[in-house]
């Protein structure tokens, strides 16, 4: 009961945030306010990080990190342009998708059935995709193509289509992690990966199956980044796993594992969507925006921090009320 | 010349939720072995701990060589002479056994300005030390190479390397072949000559007639008796253990026992099983017994699928089966309920409802995959009831509950399954003596409904108490079988000790 | 006396394939081995290690630095506005290490102090770094002086030898003999294998992890100070992604990411893998664009073959199990 209010008003604490901030930046810059900017500037820049950070929020919940996606991302969108060139743009698709999807499954299978950890496996295979993404491409950029100049720059009903696609994608993965069985398995395996086993839990097949699905959002991810920057090098995915870690950790979910939810995640790229936008807005230098999005993320840990000792307290509490009443 | 070297008065230390230790006293003379006995969950570890620091103690007082004491943490109390062997070792096992002898205190010389850690002078001791204990280790290897039996020494070593003239020993037999038992004794005995004073913690009562000069007994965390063992004996001692008739304990409903249920022939799994064949019958309560690693938990978890591939052949109901996996397991009506119930059997940070629906997230589903909640709840407070966990709602968390009632959910968590046939694994292990006879009264009224139990156990009198038969098993391979009538401790342990293949049936 | 001399350990499993691939260079590369390329590979090698040692001592005790590439952008900015005022070399040095010291001390602050883990703290503190520079410059410092490219262009020991190399020696040789003669590192490695072990063994555990990234710090610093000499200008992205090769040395060198095993020469052989990558390829006549891909898949390759070495099937038996008899029995 105290665990479901407890998260409950920590989300609402996230939505009062980007209230707040939102609020203060609008009366600073009325500017900000104007639907085109909030669209084709605030949304529209973070789509990729938000659409990745979805994924990732499985991920960190099993116990898990994937330093990698970045890199995936890079790797599938470079294959899928030289595709295109030779082969046209459905096989660029097919290409860019399944390439994604294979660096997760490699990411999978080396961190269930090897075995090793998933920051190392993630570390080496992000070196790796880097590599074969330069080697590739021999260090020249990939041009985008008809489909990914589509998927980036098509407005739809008034909206661009790659923000459809995220709160299509959102929607799912909000109902995915909190409503059906394969959340509850996801959070088992984040709290007790043995436990999970030994309640008949396939931990194997399910680590497998969403470092693969980190992949393959990954690859749609790559398409919108082509589209939108219509010319991409191979060191374009440097620090993209860093901000989507960011805006996962900001959504309140712990690196630990088992404890998390995908609204705070929305939330939490929404935060960062505003803050980067309005400081620009703001005229404040772009890079600053760093050091304040670095400064929020700090608060929010120590936050957390500081809430999570309230409630062992309130736990060990609670522990001797049972104990004096039975 | 036998003054006392250590001595407790009136020592109080709580849990939350449990008062673990309510007022011990305690003597220790140098140059004896005092052993401390109880039951399991009696106190004798806390105690313990509570003298060498690792707990604090609510109140009590600790006079160590004549002073008053009080230790903040193990590496304070062996400055002052009290070491302690700890039952879970405390080694650091990438390190190597020279590093583990001397952490926090490794010699020191000057080079120069630079004190800088002097191996040689380390060695020099710590071979002094091994050659006082009479084994050879290599002190360059490191401690996860080592066996069982080796790690003992390092402790043993470790705390020489101290002054100590208070010894501890937690179980330390637990883990050792005879002949290792037989090795440590000759030290402890030489030790014992050095003038040293050893705290012996066992709940064998047979190394305690041994070793032991005198025997202090506890019982739900109190003090009972201090005797000479010269002057007492088994009965005696067990009879302060236990504190009550044995037989009230164990409610076995007389039931049906129907045809063959289930059976395995031919049973290995490589490196831990072998050759194991042994039948259940519908409504029987089958026992398994044996010494720690002889193989028990490692079959059980193998007829579930738990651990990868075994090879024989197992038949349900006279049907050949083949079970790859927990989930095929399960689908079969096997199901399992693992001795560690934090590492293994429950997710403590999940709800109780949580806990009971996670095995049979398939059978909640809606359209889609999505989970039915309702039904969820549902189950969740039938088996609350039932069962009669002691929780307010189907939403409490599994962590805040007692032992006792954290295995209730896992029993709970099985029988949610309705299961054909039940592996009980340590049902009652570190549970209260009321939380116990309640799991106890549950098994004999599934029995009779019809359910069929495997369970195995450590605790001898629990399996006589409670089973219609009861295997034996030695190093991998089944020893024995006893029927309930011809089955008593005595002749259960030779063959559990002895190995006599063929005793039995 | 049962243990054998373990002699077939990672670091010389790692030593051999070092030596394998030095061997097949001069034979496949001959103008690999030439003066000006090997003082070359050694100048790279330096700082690359020189880092690699704090970042090991950070991982020994189970945690990570991922800010450490912002640090060492702040820490160049830094030496290069001191070092515009003509500051010599060694007021530089001490400038660089303290710096350096203290921006680390505060992520085991962090860490210790907050109880956040150490690869979120970290993440956070990059960010800050990262944020601090573009305050404070414009972009980058440049026109620098002589003094303060002394030591890349001047400093050369015989003349050929660049000091870098000299620094990073003694460097390394003390941190050889501190890992073997201080009580400091061994309370390190009793931290990462066993916490709580290493609490009951009386180790203050947050005062020595925070001084694990003291010192780390100090050293990243050194590395700060010879990437922002090599050069008469010192932008703001000079350490960025430098953090994932020292971490990358040190994982090559088989110390664990969770803590408490690896060897420093492990490390020393790890980075001067990941140095020898790129003009090793480069004299093979490949695209030096597939360096980082040859990196990544030598980490790979390392990583699996240790991680199928150490699994061997094993159960524990758990603790405090036994037969229990409670009755009087013999």
């Amino acid at each position: 009961m105290t665990k479901k209010r407890w998260k409950f008003s920590f989300n609402a604490a996230l939505f009062l945030i980007w209230l707040i901030l939102f609020g203060f930046i609008a009366i600073k810059a009325p500017n900000f306010l104007k639907p085109n900017y909030l669209i084709s500037v605030m949304l529209r820049n973070i789509i990729e990080i938000g659409m990745v950070a979805l994924p990732m929020t499985l991920i960190i919940i099993t116990g898990g990190i994937d330093l990698s996606v970045g890199n995936i991302m890079v790797l599938s969108c470079m294959l899928g342009g030289m595709a295109a060139t030779a082969a046209g743009d459905v096989a660029a698709v097919l290409v860019t998708l399944l390439v994604g999807v294979l660096c997760g499954i490699l990411n999978g299978l080396l961190i269930a059935k090897v075995k090793i950890t998933p920051m190392v496996t993630t570390l080496a295979t992000m070196y790796l995709y880097l590599g074969l993404a330069r080697g590739i491409t021999r260090g020249d950029s990939i041009y985008a193509y008809p489909f990914a100049a589509f998927m980036g720059n098509t407005v739809v009903l008034g909206l661009p289509i790659q923000i459809w696609l995220y709160i299509l994608l959102a929607v799912i993965f909000v109902y995915v992690l909190s409503k059906t069985t394969l959340g509850r398995k996801i959070y088992s395996i984040g709290l007790n990966p043995n436990a999970a086993r030994y309640a008949g839990i396939k931990t194997d097949r399910i680590l497998i199956g969403i470092y693969a699905l980190a992949g393959l959002i990954c690859a749609l991810a790559a398409f919108i980044w082509l589209g939108r920057f219509t010319s991409i090098k191979y060191d374009a995915g440097t620090n993209f796993n860093l901000k989507v870690i960011t805006v996962v950790v900001l959504g309140g979910t712990s690196i630990n594992g088992g404890i998390g939810d995908m609204k705070g995640t929305i939330l939490g790229t929404l935060i960062i969507a505003t803050l980067n936008s309005g400081l620009t807005v703001l005229n404040i230098p772009i890079d600053v925006q760093t050091i304040v999005q670095g400064a929020v993320l700090m608060i929010a840990l120590i936050s957390y921090a500081v809430l999570n000792e309230r409630a062992k307290k309130k736990k060990i509490l609670k522990v001797e009320d049972a104990k004096n009443a039975g | 010349m036998a003054e006392t070297i250590l001595e407790l008065k009136n020592i109080v230390k709580t849990f939350p939720g449990v008062k673990a230790l309510s007022g011990i006293d305690f003597q220790l003379r140098s140059g004896e072995v005092h052993a401390i006995c109880g039951e399991n969950g009696a106190g004798k570890s806390t105690l313990m701990k509570v003298v060498c620091g690792v707990h604090k103690p609510d109140s009590g007082t600790m006079i160590v060589n004549g002073k008053e004491e009080k230790f903040s943490n193990p590496l304070e109390a062996y400055g002052k002479g009290v070491s302690i062997i700890f039952q879970e070792t405390s080694l650091f096992e990438e390190m190597t056994v020279l590093d583990n002898l001397y952490l926090g205190h490794e010699m020191m010389k000057k080079i120069g300005p630079f004190s800088v850690i002097d191996y040689g002078a380390m060695k020099q001791k710590a071979e002094e030390i091994f050659k006082r204990l009479n084994t050879k280790i290599d002190l360059d290897a490191q401690v996860k190479s080592l066996g069982m039996a080796q790690k003992q020494m390092v402790e043993i070593a470790k705390a020489l390397t101290f002054q100590a003239n208070i010894l501890i020993f937690d179980e330390p037999t637990a883990s050792l072949t005879q002949r290792e038992v037989t090795a440590l004794f000759q030290i402890i005995e030489n030790l014992k000559r050095e003038g040293l004073g050893i705290v012996y913690i066992s709940h064998r009562l047979e190394e305690i007639f041994e070793i032991c000069d005198r025997v202090t007994v506890i019982r739900d965390g109190q003090y009972i008796s201090t005797k000479d063992v010269k002057e007492t004996n088994k009965d005696e001692l067990v009879a302060d253990m236990v504190g009550r008739k044995m037989g009230s304990y164990y409610p076995k409903a007389n039931t049906k026992i129907g045809g063959e249920l289930f059976r395995a022939e031919h049973y290995y799994d490589e490196g831990f099983l072998e050759d194991i064949s042994f039948f259940v019958k519908k409504g029987e309560i089958l026992g398994f017994s044996g010494l720690a690693g002889a193989g028990r938990t490692e079959l059980m978890e193998s007829i579930c699928g738990l651990t990868g591939k075994a090879a024989g052949k197992l038949y349900l109901e006279g049907q050949e089966i083949e079970i790859h996996n927990y989930e095929e397991a399960m689908e079969h009506g096997i199901v399992y309920v693992s001795e560690d119930r934090g590492k293994y059997g429950l997710i403590v940070d999940m709800s109780v409802e949580k806990n009971i629906s996670l095995p049979q997230l398939k059978k909640l589903k809606k359209q889609l995959d999505f989970l039915d909640i309702r039904k969820e709840k549902e189950l969740g407070e039938t088996y609350i009831r039932e069962v009669g966990i002691k929780a307010p709602d189907g939403e409490f968390l599994v962590a805040n509950l007692s032992g006792g009632n954290q295995q209730k959910v896992s029993v709970s968590r099985a029988l949610a399954l309705k299961p054909k046939l039940l592996l009980l694994d340590e049902p009652t292990r570190g549970v209260d003596v009321n939380a116990k006879s309640e799991i106890h009264k549950i098994i004999s009224e599934l029995t009779g409904q019809g359910l069929t139990i495997i369970m195995v156990s450590s605790e001898l009198p629990e399996l006589l108490g409670m089973c219609d038969r009861i295997y034996v098993m030695k190093d991998g391979s089944i020893a024995g079988c006893f029927d309930r009538e011809e089955a008593t401790q005595e002749a259960i342990l030779s063959v559990a000790l002895e190995s006599k293949k063929g005793v039995g049936a | 006396m049962k243990t054998k001399k373990n002699f077939m350990t990672k670091e010389f499993y790692l030593f051999c394939f070092l030596v394998v691939i030095m061997l097949l260079l001069a034979v496949l590369a001959p103008g690999f081995y030439t003066l000006n390329n090997i003082m070359s590979i050694l100048n790279s090698f330096s700082y690359i290690l020189i880092s690699a040692i704090g970042m090991n001592l950070i991982i020994l005790t189970g945690n990570i630095d991922v800010s450490t590439g912002a640090l060492i952008s702040v820490v160049a900015l830094a030496c290069a506005a001191i070092g515009k005022m003509g500051v010599p070399f060694a007021g530089l040095l001490v400038a660089a290490m303290i710096l350096g010291a203290l921006l680390s001390t505060l992520n085991g602050l962090f860490i210790t102090g907050l109880k956040i883990p150490a690869i979120v703290a970290t993440l956070a503190t990059t960010q800050i770094f990262q944020g601090v520079l573009p305050l404070t410059v414009e972009g980058s410092i440049y026109d620098l002086p002589a003094s303060f490219t002394w030591l890349a262009f001047k400093a050369k020991i015989f003349g050929v030898v660049p000091a870098s190399v000299l620094i990073c020696l003694i460097v390394t040789v003390f941190f050889l003999l501190f890992t073997k003669y201080s009580r400091f590192v061994k309370k390190l490695y009793a931290i990462g294998n066993n916490r709580n072990g290493a609490r009951l063994a009386g180790i203050n555990v947050d005062r020595t992890v925070v001084l694990s990234y003291t010192i780390a710090g100090a050293l990243f610093g050194i590395t700060a100070l010879i990437v922002a000499t090599a050069g008469q200008r010192v932008t703001t992205t000079m350490g960025t992604g430098m953090e994932m090769t020292f971490i990358a040395a040190v994982v090559l060198g088989g110390t664990s990411s969770s803590g408490g095993s690896g060897k420093l020469i492990g490390t020393v052989i790890g980075a001067f893998i990941l140095a020898i990558v790129a003009p090793a390829i480069n004299f093979l006549g490949i695209s030096p664009n597939w360096a980082d891909a040859v990196k990544g898949a030598i980490i790979l390759i390392s990583v699996v073959v240790s991680a199928s070495r150490n699994r061997k099937r094993k159960r524990v038996v758990p603790a405090g199990q036994k037969l229990q008899t409670g009755g009087g029995v013999s």
